[in-house]
C-alpha cells in the first residue's frame, strides 16, 4: 500500500540519489565522447560525398533518429552479445553500463552528425570564396574561417544535445543500471514512498540540467562575441521579444531546416 | 547471430495491432501540448503579469527534467491526490479505476506543452514585427491580428519543429510501458516473452517506429511545401 | 481635419519629439522632410499609435485623443481613421495581393466578402496590378509590393493615409512607378501625410511642407517657399545637399 505523502522523505532521498549522480554523469560523459567521435566519422562522408559510405551514414543517422532510445537500448543489449558470440567473443560478463554507454553513444552520434553537417553547410559559401580570394589554401580557409563560424552555429545545438542526452540517460534503469532513476526506483520498493522519491529525482535532475545549461550558456556567450551586436540591435522591439531566441528548437539551429532523412 | 525471419514477421504482425494505441498517445499529447504550448507562448510573449512567470517556470522545469519523471510523478501524484480527495468527500471513485492510458495522456501532454511552447515562441519571433504593425494600421485589434496574421505565419514557420515534436512524442510514447499501457514497446516485450527472442521482437518494433517516423517526416515535408509557397524568399 | 498638439516622445532618456504641433486640412497633401533621426517617422507612427506618444493631443475628424489617457478604444478609433503605407511594405506574407487588400475590409469594416472583393480588384487595377491579384508578396517586386500596400491603405477609405518613406527600400528603377501611383491618388483629394527623401516628388505633390530637425518643426509653408526661399539656416543646409530637380521625378 502506498504511504501518505511526507515531504520529509524528499529531503531524505536527495542525498541518496546524489550518491549515484556519478554513474549518471559517467554515462553522459562516456556516450558524449563516443557520440562526438562517431558523429564526426559519420559526417565526413556526407560532407565530402563519399559514395557508398555516405549511404551507410545516412542509414545510420536515419535509424538512430527514427527509433526510440528505449528500443535501441534493448536491441543492443540483446543483440550485441549474440552478434559477438558469432564472432567468437564472449561478452556475457561485460557490465551492463558498457552497453548503455555504447547505445547512448551511437544515439548521440546520429545527432552530432546532423549538427556538424548543418553547421558546416550553414557557413556562407561566400566566406570560403573570400578566404580563397585573400589567398588562403583550402585547409587554412577551413580552419581559420569556416570552422570558427561553424562552431558558433553548432554550439547552441550542442548544448541542447547534451541536455537531452543527460535527461535520456534516465532510461538506463530499464536495463538495471543503478544510476539516479534506478536508485529512485529501488528507494520506492524499500519505503513505498513513490511520489517523494520521484519528486526528489526530478529535483536533482532539474538542478543538474539547470547548472549545465547555465555553464553552457556562459561558454556560448564567451565564444560568440562576434554575434553579439546583432542581438543588441534586436532589443529595441521590447514587447515582442525576450531574446534567447535560439534556445528553442531542441535539436536544430534556429531557422535551420531539418537535414537528414531525405534518404 | 541467428535471426529468425519468420518470428520477426510474426512479431511484426502482432505489434501492428497496437499501433493505434501508440498513435493515439502521440496524437492526444501533441494536440493538447500544442494548445498548452500556444497559451504559454502567448502569455510569455505578451508578458502577462504573474501568469508569464508561471508559464516560464513550467517550461523551465519540464524541460529540465526527464520525461520519465513526469510520467511517474503524474501517475503516483494523481493517484494519491484522487484517493485523498475521494476519502475526504466520501466518493466511491478510486484512482485504480482511472485507465492507465489516461496517465500517459496527461503526463505526455504536460511534457509536450513545454516543448511546444518553445516551438511556438520561436515561430512567433520568426514573424516580422511589421506584420503586427500592418495589421494594427488597418484597424485590427491585437486579438484579430494574432489570429489572422501572426499565428498562421508563426505556425508555418515552426512546422519543421512541430514535426520534430511529433516524432519526439512518438518515440517518448514508448515510455508508457512503465505504467503498463500496451503500446508498441510493451507489445514487443510481451511477444518476446513467449519464446525469449527479444532481439527479434524489438527489431520488429524498431522497424515499426522507424517507418512511422519516416511517414511523419514525409507528411510534414509535404504540408510544408504547400503552406510555404509564399515563403519562397525575397524577390524584392 | 487632422490636428496634433504638443506631441512628445522619448526612447529611454533620449527625447525624439519635443512637442510637435501640426494641422492638416482635408484633402491636403503634407510632406514631412528632415535629416534622418529628426523624428519624422516617429511622429508619423505616433498618429496611429504604432508608437505611443509621451504626451500631447491627436485629433482626427471627430475623434480626439489625449495621449496621456488614451484608452484601447481611442487607439482603435484612431486606427480606423488612418491607414499606413510602410517603408518595408509589410504585406501579409501568407496572403495574396487581393487578400491583402480585402483583409481590412472584411475583418475590420465587416464589408460582405463579395463587395470587398469587387472593391479590392478595382483598387488593384487602379495601382496597375490587375494581373497580379493572386500573387503572394514573395512573388512580387518591391515596387509591386508597395503598390499593393497603397491599395490596401486606400481600400479602408481612411480620413488620412500615412506614408512612411514609401520608396526608400526600393531599387532606384522601381521608385518611379510607386511615386506615380501616389501622385495619381493625391490628385483625387485624399488627405495624405508623407515622410520622404524624394525632393522633386515632394515639391511636386505637396500642398504643404514641414521641415523637422531634432524633434521640432523648424519651418513649414508652401512648397515653393520652402524649396526656393527657406528662412531657417538648418533648412537651407538640408536642402543644399539635394539637387534642385528631383532625381526620380516624372
Amino acid at each position: 500500500m502506498e504511504q501518505p505523502f511526507d515531504i520529509g522523505y524528499v529531503f531524505h532521498f536527495i542525498p541518496k540519489l546524489l550518491s549515484t549522480l556519478g554513474t549518471t554523469l559517467s554515462i553522459v560523459a562516456g556516450s558524449l565522447l563516443l557520440g562526438l567521435a562517431v558523429g564526426l566519422l559519420a559526417a565526413l562522408p556526407r560532407l565530402y560525398r563519399v559514395p557508398v559510405l555516405q549511404r551507410v551514414s545516412r542509414l545510420y543517422v536515419s535509424f538512430f533518429r527514427g527509433t526510440p532510445i528505449l528500443i535501441q537500448l534493448f536491441l543492443l543489449y540483446f543483440g550485441l552479445p549474440e552478434l559477438l558470440k558469432q564472432a567468437g567473443a564472449d561478452i556475457s560478463k561485460t557490465p551492463v553500463i558498457v552497453f548503455v554507454i555504447l547505445t547512448y553513444g551511437l544515439h548521440a552520434g546520429a545527432s552530432v552528425c546532423e549538427m556538424i553537417r548543418a553547421a558546416v553547410t550553414a557557413v556562407d559559401r561566400g566566406q570560403v570564396e573570400a578566404a580563397y580570394a585573400v589567398g588562403m589554401t583550402g585547409y587554412r580557409a577551413f580552419t581559420r574561417i569556416v570552422f570558427p563560424q561553424a562552431i558558433a552555429i553548432a554550439l547552441p545545438v550542442f548544448s541542447n544535445l547534451l541536455l537531452a542526452l543527460t535527461k535520456e540517460t534516465s532510461l538506463a534503469f530499464t536495463l538495471g543500471v543503478m544510476e539516479m532513476t534506478g536508485k529512485a526506483q529501488s528507494l520506492t520498493t524499500l519505503t513505498q514512498h513513490f511520489l517523494e522519491a520521484y519528486l526528489a529525482l526530478a529535483l536533482v535532475y532539474f538542478a543538474v540540467c539547470f547548472t549545465m545549461e547555465k555553464l553552457l550558456l556562459r561558454a556560448e556567450r564567451r565564444l560568440l562575441k562576434h554575434e553579439r551586436q546583432e542581438s543588441e540591435a534586436r532589443k529595441r522591439f521590447r514587447s515582442w521579444k525576450k531574446l534567447q531566441w535560439r534556445r528553442y528548437s531542441p535539436e536544430f539551429p534556429p531557422g535551420g531546416r531539418r537535414q537528414g532523412y531525405e534518404a | 547471430m541467428k535471426l529468425d525471419p519468420s518470428f520477426i514477421w510474426t512479431a511484426f504482425v502482432q505489434i501492428l495491432s497496437v499501433i493505434p494505441t501508440t498513435l493515439l498517445i502521440t496524437a492526444v499529447s501533441v494536440v493538447c501540448g500544442l494548445v498548452i504550448g500556444t497559451a504559454a507562448a502567448l502569455i510569455r510573449t505578451f508578458r502577462v503579469p504573474v501568469l508569464s512567470e508561471v508559464a516560464a517556470a513550467y517550461v523551465i522545469f519540464i524541460r529540465g527534467t526527464p520525461m520519465i519523471t513526469h510520467l511517474l510523478l503524474i501517475y503516483f501524484g494523481l493517484s494519491l491526490g484522487v484517493d485523498a480527495l475521494s476519502k475526504q468527500f466520501g466518493w466511491a471513485f478510486r484512482s485504480s479505476s482511472i485507465p492507465m492510458i489516461a496517465f500517459a495522456f496527461i503526463a505526455f501532454s504536460i511534457t509536450a506543452g513545454a516543448y511546444a511552447s518553445e516551438v511556438i515562441r520561436s515561430g512567433l519571433l520568426a514573424v516580422n514585427r511589421g506584420q503586427l504593425e500592418a495589421a494594427h494600421s488597418i484597424g485590427m485589434t491585437t486579438g484579430q491580428a494574432l489570429r489572422r496574421i501572426v499565428v498562421p505565419q508563426a505556425f508555418a514557420a515552426s512546422l519543421p519543429n512541430v514535426s520534430n515534436l511529433v516524432v519526439g512524442i512518438l518515440h517518448a510514447s514508448s515510455l508508457a510501458f512503465t505504467v503498463s499501457v500496451v503500446e508498441v514497446t510493451a507489445k514487443a516485450q510481451i511477444v518476446a516473452s513467449t519464446n525469449w527472442k527479444f532481439f527479434d521482437a524489438y527489431l520488429a518494433a524498431a522497424l515499426i517506429y522507424w517507418g512511422l517516423t519516416l511517414l511523419i517526416e514525409r507528411a510534414s515535408a509535404l504540408v510544408e511545401k504547400r503552406i510555404n509557397i509564399y515563403y519562397r524568399g525575397g524577390v524584392a | 481635419m487632422i490636428q496634433l498638439k504638443g506631441i512628445t516622445k522619448s526612447f529611454g532618456r533620449q527625447q525624439v519629439l519635443k512637442g510637435i504641433g501640426l494641422t492638416v486640412e482635408k484633402g491636403e497633401v503634407v510632406v514631412i522632410l528632415g535629416p534622418s533621426g529628426s523624428g519624422k517617422t516617429t511622429l508619423l507612427r505616433c498618429i496611429n499609435y504604432l508608437e505611443k506618444p509621451g504626451g500631447g493631443e491627436i485629433r482626427i475628424g471627430d475623434c480626439r485623443v489625449d495621449c496621456r489617457a488614451a484608452s484601447k478604444k481611442d487607439i482603435r478609433e484612431l486606427r480606423k481613421r488612418t491607414a499606413m503605407v510602410f517603408q518595408q511594405y509589410n504585406l501579409f506574407r501568407h496572403k495574396t495581393a487581393l487578400e491583402n487588400v480585402m483583409e481590412g475590409l472584411v475583418v475590420v469594416q465587416k464589408v460582405p466578402k463579395e463587395e470587398a472583393r469587387a472593391r479590392s480588384v478595382q483598387l488593384l487595377e487602379k495601382v496597375g496590378l490587375g494581373a497580379k491579384l493572386d500573387a503572394y508578396p514573395s512573388q512580387l517586386s518591391g515596387g509591386q509590393q508597395q503598390r499593393v500596400g497603397i491599395a490596401r491603405a486606400l481600400a479602408l477609405n481612411p480620413e488620412v493615409i500615412l506614408f512612411d518613406e514609401p520608396t526608400s527600400a526600393l531599387d532606384p528603377e522601381l521608385v518611379g512607378e510607386v511615386l506615380a501611383v501616389i501622385r495619381k491618388i493625391a490628385k483625387e483629394g485624399i488627405t495624405m501625410i508623407i515622410v520622404t527623401h524624394e525632393m522633386g516628388f515632394a515639391q511636386d505633390v505637396a500642398n504643404h511642407v514641414i521641415f523637422m530637425d531634432e524633434g521640432v518643426v523648424v519651418e513649414e509653408g508652401r512648397p515653393n517657399e520652402i524649396f526656393t526661399s527657406p528662412k531657417e539656416e538648418r533648412t537651407k543646409q538640408f536642402l543644399k545637399r539635394f539637387t534642385p530637380e528631383g532625381v526620380y521625378s516624372i
